[in-house]
C-alpha cells in the first residue's frame, strides 16, 4: 500500500495521484495497480440540460390565449376602435422578450436588438392608430435608435466576463449618455433647438460616479480594498 | 377479484407530504433535487440479476417508497407508482443526479451496482436517512436470501411476509406537534465555503475510511461523541479556510446537523422525521483552538438537543405548514415562497451540512457479507460541500461531497485527522 507523502493518508492501490493534493504516487515496492477496478466507476452519465421547450410552449399558449380573448372581445366591446391591437402588440413584445431565449442560445447583442425592434414595432402600431406618424418619425424613432445603439454597446462590451466594477462603470456611463440624448431629441422635436437642463445634471452625476469607479478599477490596492469591504 | 380490489385501494391511496418533504419538493427543479445515497460494499461481487429480483420483491413491501410525486392545486402529494421498476443500473461516476419529472417512470429512488457495491439513491422528500436505511437493510437481506443465505427478519430488517404497518407510513411531525411552538430568531449569515463551480452536473466525492475504535477513543479523550468530534473538526477546518481567505469581516461558521427524532419521539415511520440543529463558532470573538471548538459543539448539542426544545421547534414548523394563508396560495406561487424560506433558514445561516446516521446494524447472519457502508449527501443547494459519515463494524466512512473544483476542505479535514493520530484510507471519484 502507498501513503501520500504530503497528506499522510493511505491511498487506494489503483490511485495514480493522491485525491487530496494530487501528488503523484511512486512506490517502488507497490506500483500503481492499473489492472484492478477503480473504487468508483469512471463512466459519467451525461445529464442533458433541462429542456426549456415546455416553459416556452406554456408562455406561448398563455400569450396566444390572452391575444385571442382580447381580439374576440373587441368584436363586441367598443367595436368602433381596434383597442385589442394594443394588448396584442404588448403580448407580442413580451413574447419576443421571453420565448426565443428559451428556445435557442441567442447571442446577447442579437437578443437586445430583437427586443428593441419589438418595442419599436409596438410603438409604431400605436402611432398608426393615433395618426402619430409625425411624432413617431421625429421623436420615437431617434430615441429608439439611440436605445438600440446603447443596448448593443452594452451587450457587446459587457460580454466576456467583465468585472462587477467595469460592468457598473459601463452601465452608469451609458445611462448618462442615453438620457443626454433623450433630452436632445425631445428639445429638437419641441423647440427645434437644444436647451440642456436636467440631462446635464444626470450626465454630471454619472460622470461623478464613473470617474471614481475607473480609478478604483485601475489601482490594484483600491480594487482589493473595495473587494474586501463589499464582498458578499 | 381480491387483487383487483387491492389495486383499486392502492390507487385511491395517496400521501400528504410531511413537513420536511414540503421544503424538498418546493426546491425541486430539473437541475436540482435533494438526493442522498447509501452504499453497501459487499464481500463478493454483486450479481445484478439476483439484485434486480430482490428489488422487485422488496419495493412492494414499502409503499411510501413506491410512489411518484404529483402537483396538486395547493400542495404536492405522493400517489402510488404502478410503473415497472425501479430498475437496477450499472453505476456511474457522477452520483445523485436530479430527479426529473417524466424520467425513469417517475421513480424517486434509484438502485445501482458496481463491482462489490450496491447503492440506493433516494429523493429526500420520500424519507430521511433512517427510513431509507431500513429499506436498504431489508433489500440487502432479501438479496442475500435470494443468494441462498438464511437471514432472519430482525435487527431492523423488515418482515417481508407482513404488509407495511400504518406506523411505518405515518407523518410523525403531525403526531408529535404540541401546543407550544418555538420560533427561531432572525438567521445570521454564515461563512459559505464556496469555490469554483464544476460543470453541470458533477459531484466530487472524497471518502476517508477511518478505524472506528481509534476515532471513538479520540472523541472519548475530549469527552464528546464521535458526531460532535467530527463536527468540531469540520468547523475547525472551515474556520481555518476563512482565515486563509483573509477577509477583514469574518462570518460565523455554522453546521446544519440533522437529528433523527425517533430517538426522542418513539415512531416507526419510514418517512422524514428529522430536525436540524446548528452549532456555530464566531471567529470575531477570537481564535479558537480545536479543543475549544469541541467543547462549544458538545455543550451546544447538550443544550439544544432535548425533547422539549425539539418538540417546540417541530410544532413551530408544523404550524407554519398549517398556516391558512400559506395553505390557500396555489402551489406554483407557493414554491418560490417555500424555496426562499428554505434558503433563508437552511442555507444562508449555514456553512455546510454534516450528517451522521450512526452505526449501521444488521443481523449477525448478514455481517460476514458486508465489508463497509458508505453515505453521500448529494448535490449541495448552492456552491459548497457537504459532509456525511456512517459506520459499520470497525470502519467509519467519512464523505466530503460537493460541486466545487477546489479540494482544500477535504484535504485539510483528512490531514487534520491524520495529525490527530488516526489512520485514514482515501478513495475518490475525482478524475486523475
Amino acid at each position: 500500500m502507498s501513503y501520500c507523502v504530503n497528506c499522510g493518508v493511505e491511498l487506494d492501490e489503483t490511485a495514480g495521484v493522491c485525491p487530496l493534493c494530487e501528488t503523484q504516487v511512486y512506490h517502488p515496492r507497490y506500483p500503481v495497480n492499473h489492472t484492478a477496478s477503480k473504487p468508483f466507476p469512471t463512466n459519467r452519465a451525461e445529464v442533458s440540460m433541462a429542456s426549456r421547450r415546455e416553459v416556452a410552449l406554456l408562455i406561448t399558449v398563455m400569450f396566444v390565449s390572452v391575444a385571442l380573448c382580447c381580439g374576440l372581445l373587441n368584436l363586441f366591446l367598443r367595436t368602433q376602435r381596434i383597442w385589442s391591437l394594443y394588448i396584442i402588440g404588448a403580448v407580442l413584445t413580451l413574447w419576443v422578450w421571453s420565448v426565443p431565449p428559451l428556445l435557442k442560445n441567442i447571442p446577447l447583442w442579437f437578443r437586445l436588438f430583437l427586443d428593441v425592434i419589438a418595442v419599436g414595432t409596438y410603438v409604431f402600431l400605436i402611432a398608426v392608430d393615433l395618426d402619430g406618424i409625425n411624432w413617431f418619425m421625429g421623436l420615437a424613432l431617434p430615441i429608439l435608435s439611440l436605445l438600440m445603439a446603447v443596448m448593443l454597446f452594452l451587450g457587446i462590451s459587457m460580454g466576456g466576463g467583465r468585472s462587477i466594477l467595469s460592468g457598473m462603470t459601463l452601465v452608469i456611463g451609458t445611462i448618462g449618455v442615453f438620457l443626454f440624448g433623450v433630452e436632445l431629441f425631445i428639445d429638437f422635436w419641441i423647440t427645434g433647438a437644444y436647451h440642456p437642463t436636467w440631462s446635464i445634471a444626470v450626465l454630471a452625476t454619472s460622470a461623478a460616479l464613473v470617474v471614481p469607479l475607473i480609478v478604483v478599477r485601475r489601482v490594484p490596492n483600491l480594487r482589493e480594498e473595495a473587494r474586501r469591504r463589499f464582498h458578499l | 377479484m381480491a387483487s383487483e380490489q387491492q389495486s383499486k385501494s392502492d390507487k385511491s391511496k395517496w400521501y400528504r407530504l410531511d413537513n420536511a418533504a414540503l421544503m424538498y419538493s418546493a426546491i425541486q427543479r430539473n437541475t436540482y433535487s435533494a438526493v442522498f445515497r447509501f452504499s453497501a460494499v459487499m464481500t463478493g461481487k454483486v450479481n445484478p440479476d439476483v439484485l434486480q429480483r430482490a428489488i422487485a420483491l422488496t419495493i412492494p413491501r414499502f409503499p411510501t417508497f413506491r410512489v411518484k410525486m404529483k402537483r396538486g392545486v395547493f400542495w404536492y402529494y405522493f400517489e402510488p407508482n404502478d410503473a415497472p421498476g425501479p430498475f437496477l443500473k450499472a453505476d456511474i461516476s457522477n452520483f445523485c443526479q436530479p430527479m426529473r419529472a417524466k424520467e425513469d417512470h417517475d421513480w424517486l429512488i434509484r438502485f445501482f451496482y458496481y463491482e462489490n457495491r450496491i447503492s440506493i439513491e433516494c429523493f429526500h422528500a420520500l424519507a430521511d436517512g433512517a427510513g431509507a436505511l431500513t429499506l436498504f437493510r431489508t433489500l440487502l437481506a432479501v438479496y442475500l436470501r435470494e443468494l441462498g443465505y438464511r437471514i432472519p427478519a430482525e435487527c431492523g430488517v423488515c418482515d417481508m411476509s407482513a404488509s407495511a404497518s400504518a406506523a411505518e407510513q405515518e407523518d410523525a411531525y403531525q403526531r408529535y406537534a404540541g401546543s407550544v411552538a418555538a420560533h427561531g430568531g432572525i438567521p445570521r449569515k454564515a461563512y459559505s465555503a464556496g469555490g469554483t463551480p464544476e460543470p453541470f452536473y458533477t459531484l466530487n466525492v472524497t471518502m476517508g475510511l477511518i478505524p472506528l475504535d481509534a476515532l471513538a477513543a479520540k472523541a472519548k479523550e475530549q469527552k464528546v461523541s464521535v458526531t460532535e468530534y467530527l463536527a468540531a473538526a469540520l468547523i475547525y477546518v472551515l474556520l481555518e479556510r476563512q482565515r486563509r481567505e483573509g477577509f477583514q469581516k469574518k462570518l460565523p461558521v455554522a453546521l446544519a446537523i440533522p437529528i433523527n427524532l425517533r430517538g426522542w419521539f418513539p415512531s416507526d415511520t419510514l418517512r422524514n422525521f428529522i430536525l436540524t440543529v446548528s452549532p456555530s463558532v464566531d471567529p470575531n470573538l477570537g481564535d479558537y483552538t480545536f479543543e475549544e471548538i469541541v467543547t462549544q459543539v458538545h455543550h451546544y448539542m447538550r443544550l439544544n438537543v432535548n425533547r422539549k426544545l425539539l418538540q417546540a421547534r417541530l410544532t413551530g414548523n408544523v404550524r407554519f405548514q398549517r398556516n391558512r394563508l400559506l395553505q390557500i396560495i396555489p402551489c406554483v406561487l407557493k414554491n418560490p415562497i417555500l424555496g426562499f424560506c428554505y434558503w433563508f433558514a437552511g442555507v444562508y445561516p449555514v456553512s455546510a451540512t454534516y450528517t451522521n446516521p450512526g452505526a449501521f446494524t444488521v443481523p449477525t447472519e448478514m455481517q460476514p457479507h458486508i465489508q463497509r457502508m458508505e453515505v453521500i449527501l448529494g448535490q449541495p443547494y448552492g456552491n459548497r460541500v457537504n459532509c456525511a459519515s456512517i459506520s459499520y463494524g470497525n470502519v467509519m466512512e467519512l464523505t466530503i461531497a460537493g460541486n466545487i473544483r477546489e479540494r482544500d476542505i477535504e484535504r485539510e479535514l483528512f490531514r487534520f485527522l491524520v495529525r490527530q493520530g488516526l489512520k485514514v484510507k482515501m478513495i475518490s471519484n475525482r478524475e486523475e
